[in-house]
């Protein structure tokens, strides 16, 4: 995440929506973290049929308008790394099989469950940018376990805990700013010294209310820990040390083709992630220009 | 732990081992290693050490085996190996030649610790699966241990016994292969049971985990001996707090001040992250955290690794309830009561069955009611099915019942409803 973006949740608007957006928010506090949707649940459900139908999974996501231009805009996206074109949903259902599509509907979901006001758009923004490139990276790096839609899928969920924090704890806010400028602590650890718990802990828990993989719940838990990519000292599976590393090195080339950021991560994390992926700094800015198209088309 | 399959993946492993034993016409030897007072080393020196431990052996293990024959882990301190064509002179040597390197001293907790294992050998016979395979070479280790462990023993392949053991390993494996697509799924659910004050008010209800294997209901201490055994605990774990959470959150939503108690189990509780996972719990539900209490047993409240104590004591200064659960079916002496954080302390159904013929029972239950109380913790019977139980439990001044007798376990919906009938708040 862009040090300006996390700023930006940070200078909160008093315009003429605000009243508005303070009715949303009243709304929305009632609830605890968004409840998994519905549809998540319906398309488990189908895959431990024997024989799981694709057209009734169509049909359900196809009656949620919004969802269902989502999952094609999404899949058709060079983030999938789809050669084929996806036109409709029975596209994307046949392409990314049943799996796939339930994580990348928990992802188009995710934002829509938050509040989509004000100074949250761009956290999402900023996400949705982070998650593209994930995406596009995981294939760029090609290694085997590392599946496009899942690094894209944790590239969204990844930071979803920050939000979360922002809406519950008085004092968040200063303690993200402090956490972005830290050049020596993890960020959790900074989180940790104010607050009973971190971002990433948050994240994880709700990772695991919907339902996503093992590896993705872990690698949201670990993604500021430096040990965690260690290969040798590790005790994460390899693909979440490979999620992790996709998308910090994901966050980091958009910082560095956007320009202006003061988020420590890559001067603590960077050397920890290049190698995972088979990358050195020659290869990293070999990648500058098929990621800046990425940015461009998430833009 | 690098090198090693993982214990679901164990029939499967197996299962292709045998087709390419078959087709190879050569045999297929088993080696099961399990290290000798694992319980000791992690009771006395805590789980991180105990891990390094077992990292250990499973080092050495691997070193033995090395690229003869496939490796798999088969519970925390239980490692098999897979080997075509190893026929019993060759397996023997293996073995003699594990336990010398085993025995070799390795650092733990600033001393040097020799540890030591069991291991049982045998081999695929033509009638065997792989579970009654694996099972035969888990009942050689049993016997090795039997004689004292530092051993290893054998059984000659044979026709596949229906004993209970090879029974209880075959559901093991069959509850776990369902915990893991339960848990990919989300087809858990968490019910829940009313504990009942004796002004006939809620004191709270205890979460109970539902999972059908087969059709039939599996028992909640079933499951999480299982998914203790294979790690997926930990997971399961935050999910129930979570869920718990949510119901207590949702019973408050409806006027209802009633706590909800999760149970908590030794893995959750070793984790250097509880706090932080309980923390998140609370703030994502935005209950205050005397709105949940945690259930543990005894052998937790008297776990003197640091973890576990600083887990007790945050959880205990943040607010959260702390329950001794089962009690009287472990080793906590009274002496030590003084000493736990607890807020309340519930008497396993075990003693409350013997009421109210059994005075003794009796008695001990209304004086440790008593002192608990005088300590400042609620005292609950667990257990309680019947009116002349419910009835010495009374009479024993016990503050709060639970039991088939006032309700079973149903989901949070059929709670809701059962409250609003009640009209207690």
């Amino acid at each position: 995440m862009d040090a300006n973006e996390k700023d930006a949740l940070i200078d909160v608007g008093s315009g003429g929506r605000a009243a508005v957006e303070t009715a949303l928010e009243k709304n929305l506090r009632a609830i605890d973290i968004p409840p998994r949707p519905l549809i998540i649940d319906r398309i488990r459900s189908e895959m431990l049929q024997d024989e799981p139908c694709f057209r009734r999974v169509g049909q359900l996501i196809n009656a949620d308008v919004g969802l269902a231009a989502g999952l094609i805009r999404t899949a058709s996206s060079p983030s999938f790394g789809l050669r084929a074109r996806v036109r409709s949903v029975a596209d994307a259902l046949m392409l990314l099989g049943l799996d796939v599509t339930s994580r990348a509907v928990a992802a188009i979901s995710l934002r829509r469950a938050f509040p989509n006001s004000g100074h949250y758009v761009r956290f999402w923004d900023a996400s949705a940018r982070i998650a593209a490139l994930s995406g596009w990276l995981a294939q760029e790096v090609g290694l085997p376990g590392l599946h496009a839609a899942d690094a894209y899928t944790f590239g969204l969920f990844r930071d979803c805990g920050i939000v979360i924090l922002l809406r519950r704890l008085p004092g968040y806010q200063q303690t993200l700013a402090r956490a972005n400028l830290d050049a020596k602590r993890s960020f959790t650890a900074v989180e940790q010294a104010d607050c009973p718990t971190d971002h990433a802990v948050i994240g994880a828990l709700m990772a695991v209310d919907w339902w996503l993989p093992d590896d993705m719940c872990q690698a949201i838990r670990h993604h500021h820990e430096r040990s965690a990519l260690a290969p040798a000292a590790s005790e994460l599976p390899r693909v979440s040390r490979l999620l992790i590393a996709v998308s910090q090195t994901a966050e980091h080339l958009l910082q560095e083709l956007r320009g202006a950021s003061r988020t420590q991560e890559w001067v603590k994390l960077g050397d920890a992630c290049l190698p995972l992926l088979g990358l050195d700094e020659d290869g990293l800015r070999s990648l500058h220009a098929g990621a800046t198209a990425i940015i461009d088309a998430a833009e | 732990m690098t090198g090693f399959h993982l214990r679901s993946a164990a029939p499967r492993v197996v299962a292709r081992l045998f087709v390419e034993a078959e087709q190879a016409g050569a045999s297929l030897c088993v080696l099961w290693l399990d290290l000798d007072r694992f319980r000791q080393v992690n009771d006395s020196f805590g789980y991180a050490e105990a891990d390094a431990v077992i990292a250990r052996v499973a080092g050495r293990f691997r070193s033995v085996v090395g690229e003869r024959g496939t490796l798999l882990r088969m519970g925390s301190d239980e490692f098999v190996a897979l080997l075509p064509a190893v026929d019993t002179p060759d397996a023997e040597r293996m073995a003699g030649r594990l336990l010398a390197l085993i025995d070799q001293p390795m650092p733990l907790g600033g001393m040097l610790f020799r540890p030591a294992v069991s291991i049982g050998i045998t081999w695929r016979h033509a009638a065997d699966d792989p579970l009654s395979l694996l099972e035969r070479a888990d009942r050689a280790m049993s016997e090795a241990k039997a004689q004292g462990g530092n051993r290893f023993a054998v059984i000659a392949a044979e026709p596949p016994r229906a004993t209970s053991g090879a029974r209880a390993a075959r559901q093991d494996l069959e509850i776990e292969g369902v915990l893991h697509v339960s848990l990919a799924t989300g087809d858990l659910e968490l019910h829940y049971q009313p504990i009942i004050r004796q002004d006939g008010s809620v004191e709270a209800v205890e979460a109970l985990m539902r999972c059908a294997v087969g059709g039939r209901q599996v028992s909640p201490l079933q499951l999480v001996a299982v998914a203790e055994k294979t790690g997926l605990i930990v997971r399961l774990g935050e999910w129930i707090l979570l869920q718990g959470a949510r119901c207590a959150a949702r019973l408050r939503e409806q006027g209802y001040r009633t706590k909800v108690a999760i149970n908590v189990s030794r893995l959750q509780l070793c984790s250097a992250s509880f706090l932080s996972v309980l923390h998140a719990a609370l703030i994502c539900t935005r209950l205050p955290a005397d709105a949940i209490e945690l259930e543990l047993t005894e052998s937790l409240f008297m776990d003197v690794s640091p973890v576990v104590q600083a887990n007790l004591r945050g959880a205990h200064e943040a607010g959260v309830g702390l329950a001794i659960d089962d009690f009287g079916t472990g080793y906590s002496s009274l002496a030590n009561l003084k000493d736990l954080p607890a807020t309340k302390l519930k008497f396993d159904r075990a003693f409350i069955s013997e009421l109210p013929d059994d005075r003794r029972a009796f008695l001990i239950l209304g004086a440790i009611t008593r002192l608990a109380g005088e300590l400042g913790m609620v005292v609950v019977a667990e257990g309680v099915e019947t009116a002349e139980q419910l009835a010495a439990c009374e009479a024993a001044q016990v503050d709060a019942t639970q039991g088939f007798l006032h309700a079973r376990p149903m989901s949070e919906e059929a709670l809701l409803l059962w409250m609003r009938t009640r009209r207690t708040r």
